[in-house]
């Protein structure tokens, strides 16, 4: 009656249809496809001296909002309003893995935050007149950032009731994610140490803006392989805890 | 407990399944919330190509029993299998073999009706055949094909999740309360189907509130009560274990003792006559005899066989009088 196919992943299936969803609702297109372009372009009119001038800052500061708001945020609210939408119990009796339902849930979001930021950064480099000297690390920036996002969605989700909740119970992630970020940015790149990078979105930060800014004849384990590895760390903390307290069922 | 095997359809010798394996097998099942025991040492056995009504009051433990054998919950002991096994184990490997339907909800609601469909058979990667147009042909909802799912109405809704449910081509369905809430033509569209997948060997499982769903469509009923097991076989059987009853109006004057001997158990109480037997034709020739050569007129006279109304109405009784 029924033959079985070979066909994309499954993450990727569910992503189309989550894309399918974003296009259709107005108001979660604009909050996720609007909201963070336009504060980035608020971001780019400051004035730089309030960014310390240097274009790695500056892009780092825009990384941060752009995935802050339209990864992490996003994905806390898709995960808790398609759990009260008792999607996901239905999604969980099918054969996609947790892994499958939350990337592919998320990847709308990474897509749309991805040409953000390339617009974000193409003004970055108009407004200082500087270009990344290592683009190859900006793309893992971008990369383990979203993976890290994510993760600190799928942990916030699984404190959060409701999508109306999601609006404070993001709070913390988003103080966490500053912090992180602010730390770093005042600190010179040489004084950076593993304590400023386990803050989430500290690793991330310094990948940033030493890819944009250049190693300055800094090691390969100091301004790569530590960044990464703490990025990586961080996220499969929370997604390992996440796992484990995520709720499928909306509570009754 | 009782523990009972039940013979597969024609069918599904047909289709080529080995009739000796039961799809399910539920052997001295128990579960409990906290103190109070929801599900008490119940057994039964379901082979493929099997419709089983699971029948009982709200609290019998009837989706106890489903959700566990859906490996939604785990027992507190006995054992379950589905498909040989364990479904709290392997439940994410079983998906698609074993579907549920009985829910209105968990649609992506901005997701067209064929959007929906097509999203559940690629999450499953198989192409049914015939496409999905023909899947929601056969749930009559192909007009819908096109609406999201948010402007579909509750029965339509209840038809998706039965394509949705389908379109993987189960070996095992569980039915919970699969109509309520139906218009009498989507009622007798889901029984079709029912039948329909159960006669290509799919055993399935449903829970009922309508007697009249599990006397049309069950090859096997069990009713519940109280987390046990109280009646279980054939329509037929239960209702022959049970006795008939044959019931008439006579004048307030007779008494019971006024009657003849009869077989069955007899009541008459201001002339309302009620006899039920064992011996239904023995019995009726007796009472007719008897009221012919007494000139006694039996007005509105009835003799059949039980019915599941009249079973489930005598275990309540039991509950009630304990």
């Amino acid at each position: 009656m029924t033959t079985a196919v070979r066909n994309a992943p499954l993450w990727w299936t569910l992503g189309v249809a989550e894309t399918r969803l974003i296009v259709r609702n107005r108001a979660v297109l604009l909050t996720a496809a609007v909201m963070p372009l336009a504060m980035g372009l608020l971001l780019s009119q400051a004035d730089s001296a309030l960014l310390a001038g240097s274009g790695g800052a500056l892009a780092a500061t825009q990384l941060a909002f752009v995935q802050m708001f339209g990864v992490f945020f996003t994905v806390t609210m898709t995960l808790a309003s398609r759990r009260q939408q008792r999607h996901l119990q239905r999604l969980r009796t099918s054969p996609a893995s947790t892994t499958s339902i939350v990337t592919g849930l998320a990847a709308p979001a990474v897509a749309i935050a991805l040409v953000q930021m390339l617009i974000l950064f193409a003004l970055v480099s108009l407004r200082t007149g500087t270009a990344p000297e290592r683009p190859d690390l900006l793309a893992a920036a971008f990369a383990l950032g979203a993976v890290l996002n994510t993760a600190l969605g799928f942990l916030t989700a699984s404190f959060t009731k409701n999508p109306e909740a999601a609006q404070f119970t993001v709070l913390p992630g988003m103080l966490a994610l500053m912090a992180g970020g602010l730390w770093v940015l005042l600190r010179s790149p040489a004084e950076i140490t593993p304590v400023h990078l386990l803050v989430p979105g500290g690793a991330i930060t310094d990948l940033v803006r030493t890819g944009w800014d250049g190693t300055a004849g800094r090691g390969l384990t100091e301004t790569t392989v530590l960044p990464v590895v703490f990025a990586l760390a961080v996220s499969a903390a929370a997604c390992a805890v996440a796992a484990k307290c995520f709720r499928w069922q909306p509570r009754a | 407990m009782n523990r009972t095997s039940t013979e597969p359809g024609p069918a599904a010798s047909a289709a080529g399944l080995d009739p000796s394996e039961a799809a399910l097998d539920v052997l001295d099942l128990t579960c409990r919330y906290g103190s109070f025991t929801a599900v008490d040492g119940v057994s039964f056995t379901v082979a493929p190509g099997e419709l089983f009504a699971l029948l009982g009051t709200n609290g019998a433990g009837k989706t106890t029993t489903v959700e566990t054998l859906q490996g939604l919950r785990r027992p507190a002991s006995g054992q379950v299998s589905v498909l040989g096994r364990d479904p709290w184990r392997h439940r994410r490997e079983q998906a698609g073999a074993v579907a549920s339907i009985g829910q209105e909800t968990g649609f992506a609601e901005d997701l067209t009706v064929a959007e929906t469909l097509r999203l559940w058979t690629d999450l499953h990667r198989l192409a049914p055949a015939g496409g999905t147009a023909e899947l929601l042909e056969r749930v009559g909802l192909s007009h819908r094909s096109g609406t999201r799912v948010a402007a579909l109405s509750g029965g339509e809704r209840r038809r998706l999740d039965l394509a949705l449910a389908i379109s993987t081509g189960p070996r095992v369905l569980f039915a919970d309360e699969p109509t309520t809430g139906l218009d009498p033509t989507s009622r007798r569209r889901t029984w079709a189907i029912l039948r329909e997948i159960a006669a290509n060997g799919t055993a399935v499982l449903f829970t009922t509130h309508y007697l009249d769903e599990a006397a049309e469509l069950a090859d096997h009923v069990a009713i519940m009560d109280r987390g046990r097991i109280a009646r279980f076989g054939t329509v037929e059987e239960i209702a022959a274990s049970h006795g008939a009853l044959i019931t008439a109006r006579v004048d307030e004057a007779v008494t019971a003792l006024d009657l003849p001997a009869l077989d069955g158990e007899t009541r008459c109480d201001a002339g309302e006559l009620r006899v039920r037997t064992h011996e239904l034709q023995a019995d009726l020739h007796r009472l007719l005899t008897w009221a012919d050569w007494r000139r006694v007129t039996l007005h509105g006279l009835k003799a059949a066989p039980a019915t599941l109304d009249e079973i489930f109405a005598e275990l309540e009784h039991e509950k009630d009088h304990r």
